[in-house]
C-alpha cells in the first residue's frame, strides 16, 4: 500500500513529518515521503505518479484551513483522484480549535480521515480502519 | 579532471591546436597566440567562408588538431507528454533544456484531447509518467494523438510496467529507463544522452557542417555543450565568486548556465550547472523578436529613458542603437529568470555573487554598462540594492578553456 505524505504550504516543522514517515513504514506501508513546504498541486501529482492509494498531509503552523479550501477546486482539475483516501491531521486551525466544529469542515473539503491535535497512532489506527471498511485491506 | 593552471593555460593547452567557434552571426578562430572575430558572410557555405577569411591560417593545422563545434545549427525540437506538472513534464522539460533542446510543447495526457497537435514537424516526441512499479499511465487516447502528429523520433521513458504495452503501439519508439526513480527524484542519464546524441547527429546532418569534416578530424560538438563543460572550472580564469550565472547573449539565442543551488526548485540533479537558451533572444539575427519582447516588457520604457534615448532607437541602424538592444537583451534575460515572469524556472537572484558575461557582447558593452544594467534590474524588478560583481569574458577564454578540456578528450 502507498502512501503520499508531506507537511502542507509554508510549514516547515519537519518532526511530525519524520515520524509519520518512521510509522507508516513500521505499518508496512509503501513510503513517499515529500518533506516540509509542499504545494497541493505537488501532493496530487505525487498521487498519480506513484499511483498511492492513500495521500497523508500533515499541517503544523496554523495554514492548513487556507490550504483546505483550495482542496475542491485543484482535486476537481484531476482526473484519477476519485479513489484516493485522503487524510489530513496536525493543528488544522489557529489556537487549539473544536474538533466538532473542525472535522466536518475539513470533510467538506473532501479529507475522508480528519485528525486535529490527534496522536499519530490514533490518527493511522483509524486509517487501517478505512482501509478495511473499503477492502482494500 | 585536471586542473588548469590560469596564468598560461591558453599557451599551454592549446599548443598546436586551432579552435573554431561558428556562430550564428560570426565565427571565432583561436590558436595559442590569439583570437580572431569574423562576420559570416552568408552568400557562402561555413566552409567557403571560412576558408576564405583564414585559410591561411587553417593551413597551418593538421586535421587532428583542429575542433570546431557550433551553434549555428537551428537544433532541435520536441513535445512532451508526461502525466503531472511537479513531476513527469518537469523533469523532462529540465533534461529537454539541458540537452539543448527547444521546447515545443507539453502535454498533460489527462487533457491530451483537448490539445490541438502542433502542426510542425516535431524531432522527437518524450513520452514519461509513473513511477516503476505505477501501471496504466497511459491509454488509446494517447495513440490517437500521436497518429496525427509528424515526428521524426518518439522515446518513452516513463514507468517500465508501461513500456510493454508502449512498445506494442508505438512504431519504431525507442525505450529508455524511467526518468523518476522510486523516490520521485529525477534521473537524468539516459534520457540526456539519448537527446544530446539526436542533438550532435542533428548538428552532423547539416551540409553546411558537414562540409568542415573536410578541415577536422575531430566530432564537431554544439557550442553550448562546450561552454557548460567550462563552468567547473571558470574560477581557475576569473575572479567568479559562487553561486554565479553565465550569459552568453550572442546573435540569435542568449545561453544562460547557471549553477543548482540556484534554483528554487527540489528537482535533486547530479550536475552541477544547468542550462537555459532563449531563442529568438539575440541582437543580430533575432534582432525582430528581441524588440517585440522589449516592447511587450512594462519596464522597457523606464530603462530607455535611463538609458536616455527612445524607442525610436528601435528603428536606428547604428552601434549605439546595438549597444541599447545589447543592455535590453540583458534585462529582458534577468526578467525571464526572475520571480517577475513566471518562466520555465525562477533562479534565485538575490543570492548571485557575480555574473559572468561572453559571446559579441563583451565585445559591444563594457563592464560599466553592463552593471548599470544590472543594478536597474535589482533596483527596479527585485526592489533591492543587490549588486553581483561583473566578470566579462572579452577574449572568449571560457570557450577555448572547455574547447581545450573536450580536445583532451576529458
Ligand atoms: C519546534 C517548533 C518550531 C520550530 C520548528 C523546527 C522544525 N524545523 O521542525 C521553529 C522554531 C522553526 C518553529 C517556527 C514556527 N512555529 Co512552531 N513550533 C514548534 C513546537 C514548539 C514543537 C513542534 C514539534 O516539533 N513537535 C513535536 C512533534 C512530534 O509534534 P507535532 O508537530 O505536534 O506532531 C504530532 C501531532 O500533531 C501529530 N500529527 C502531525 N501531523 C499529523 C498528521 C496526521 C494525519 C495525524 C494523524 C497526526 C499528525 O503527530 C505528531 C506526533 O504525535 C510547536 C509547539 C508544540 N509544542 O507543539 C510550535 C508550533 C507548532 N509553532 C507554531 C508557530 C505559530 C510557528 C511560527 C509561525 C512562529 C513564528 N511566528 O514565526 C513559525 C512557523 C514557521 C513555518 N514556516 O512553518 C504554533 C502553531 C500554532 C497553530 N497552528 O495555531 C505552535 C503550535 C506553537 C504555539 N503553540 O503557538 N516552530
Amino acid at each position: 500500500m502507498k502512501v503520499v505524505t508531506g507537511v502542507v504550504g509554508n510549514d516547515i516543522h519537519v518532526v511530525a513529518n519524520r515520524l509519520i514517515d518512521l510509522s507508516l513504514q513500521a505499518r508496512g506501508y509503501e513510503v513517499f515521503n515529500l518533506g516540509v513546504n509542499t504545494y497541493l498541486e505537488e501532493f496530487f501529482d505525487a498521487v498519480i505518479e506513484t499511483g498511492a492509494e492513500v495521500l497523508l498531509i500533515s499541517s503544523l503552523n496554523g495554514e492548513a484551513e487556507g490550504w483546505g479550501r483550495e482542496v475542491p477546486r485543484l482535486k476537481a482539475k484531476y482526473k484519477k483522484l476519485d479513489d484516493v483516501i485522503m487524510m489530513i491531521g496536525g493543528n488544522l486551525v489557529v489556537g487549539t480549535g473544536n474538533a466538532e466544529d473542525i472535522v466536518p469542515r475539513y470533510k467538506g473539503y473532501g479529507f475522508d480521515i480528519v485528525c486535529h491535535q490527534v496522536d499519530l497512532n490514533t490518527g493511522l489506527d483509524s486509517l487501517e480502519e478505512m482501509l478495511i471498511e473499503r477492502k482494500l485491506k | 579532471m585536471s586542473q588548469i593552471d590560469s596564468s598560461n593555460n591558453t599557451a599551454k593547452n592549446s599548443q598546436g591546436k586551432l579552435l573554431i567557434d561558428v556562430g550564428s552571426t560570426y565565427f571565432k578562430i583561436s590558436n595559442n597566440t590569439d583570437i580572431e572575430q569574423h562576420f559570416r558572410d552568408f552568400n557562402k557555405s561555413i566552409l567557403d567562408d571560412l576558408t576564405y577569411k583564414c585559410g591561411n591560417k587553417i593551413e597551418g593545422f593538421d586535421k587532428k588538431d583542429i575542433h570546431i563545434c557550433s551553434s549555428a545549427n537551428g537544433g532541435l525540437s520536441t513535445l512532451i507528454i508526461g502525466v503531472t506538472q511537479s513531476f513527469s513534464l518537469k523533469f523532462a522539460t529540465n533534461i529537454a533544456f539541458n540537452s539543448g533542446i527547444n521546447i515545443i510543447d507539453t502535454v498533460l495526457f489527462q487533457n491530451i484531447e483537448e490539445y490541438s497537435v502542433p502542426s510542425d514537424l516535431i524531432d522527437v516526441v518524450i513520452i514519461v509518467g509513473g513511477i516503476d512499479s505505477n501501471p496504466d499511465n497511459f491509454s488509446d487516447s494517447l495513440y490517437r494523438y500521436l497518429e496525427n502528429l509528424t515526428y521524426s523520433n518518439v522515446v518513452f521513458v516513463g514507468s517500465e510496467l508501461d513500456a510493454p504495452t508502449i512498445k506494442e503501439n508505438i512504431k519504431d519508439v525507442v525505450i529508455l529507463p524511467n526518468i523518476i526513480d522510486n523516490r520521485l527524484h529525477i534521473v537524468e542519464e539516459s534520457l540526456r544522452e539519448y537527446l544530446t546524441n539526436l542533438y550532435q547527429q542533428d548538428i552532423e546532418g547539416k551540409e553546411d557542417i558537414k562540409d568542415l569534416y573536410t578541415i577536422t578530424d575531430n566530432q564537431i560538438f554544439s557550442t553550448p555543450y562546450v561552454v557548460n563543460k567550462t563552468l567547473p572550472y571558470i574560477h581557475t580564469k576569473y575572479a567568479v565568486v559562487d553561486p554565479f550565472i553565465l550569459l552568453d547573449i550572442g546573435g540569435a539565442t542568449t545561453d544562460i548556465h547557471y549553477s543548482k543551488d540556484l534554483v528554487d526548485e527540489n528537482i535533486v540533479t547530479e550536475n552541477e550547472y544547468d542550462r537555459l537558451v532563449f531563442k529568438k533572444l539575440g541582437v543580430y539575427k533575432s534582432k525582430q523578436s528581441l524588440i517585440f519582447a522589449a516592447k511587450a516588457n512594462e519596464f522597457v520604457y523606464e530603462l530607455l529613458m535611463h538609458l536616455k534615448v527612445t524607442e525610436n532607437i528601435f528603428e536606428v541602424q547604428s552601434e549605439k542603437a546595438t549597444k541599447i538592444l545589447m543592455q535590453l537583451a540583458i534585462f529582458l534575460v534577468l526578467c525571464k529568470m526572475s520571480h517577475y515572469q513566471k518562466g520555465y524556472i525562477n533562479l534565485k537572484l538575490l543570492s548571485v555573487n557575480s555574473f559572468v558575461l561572453t559571446g559579441g557582447i563583451t565585445k559591444v558593452l563594457t563592464v560599466e554598462e553592463i552593471e548599470d544594467i544590472i543594478s536597474f534590474f535589482y533596483k527596479k524588478i527585485l526592489n533591492s540594492e543587490h549588486n553581483p560583481a561583473t566578470v566579462l569574458d572579452t577574449n572568449y577564454d571560457i570557450w577555448t578553456l572547455s574547447a581545450n578540456e573536450i580536445a583532451e578528450g576529458k
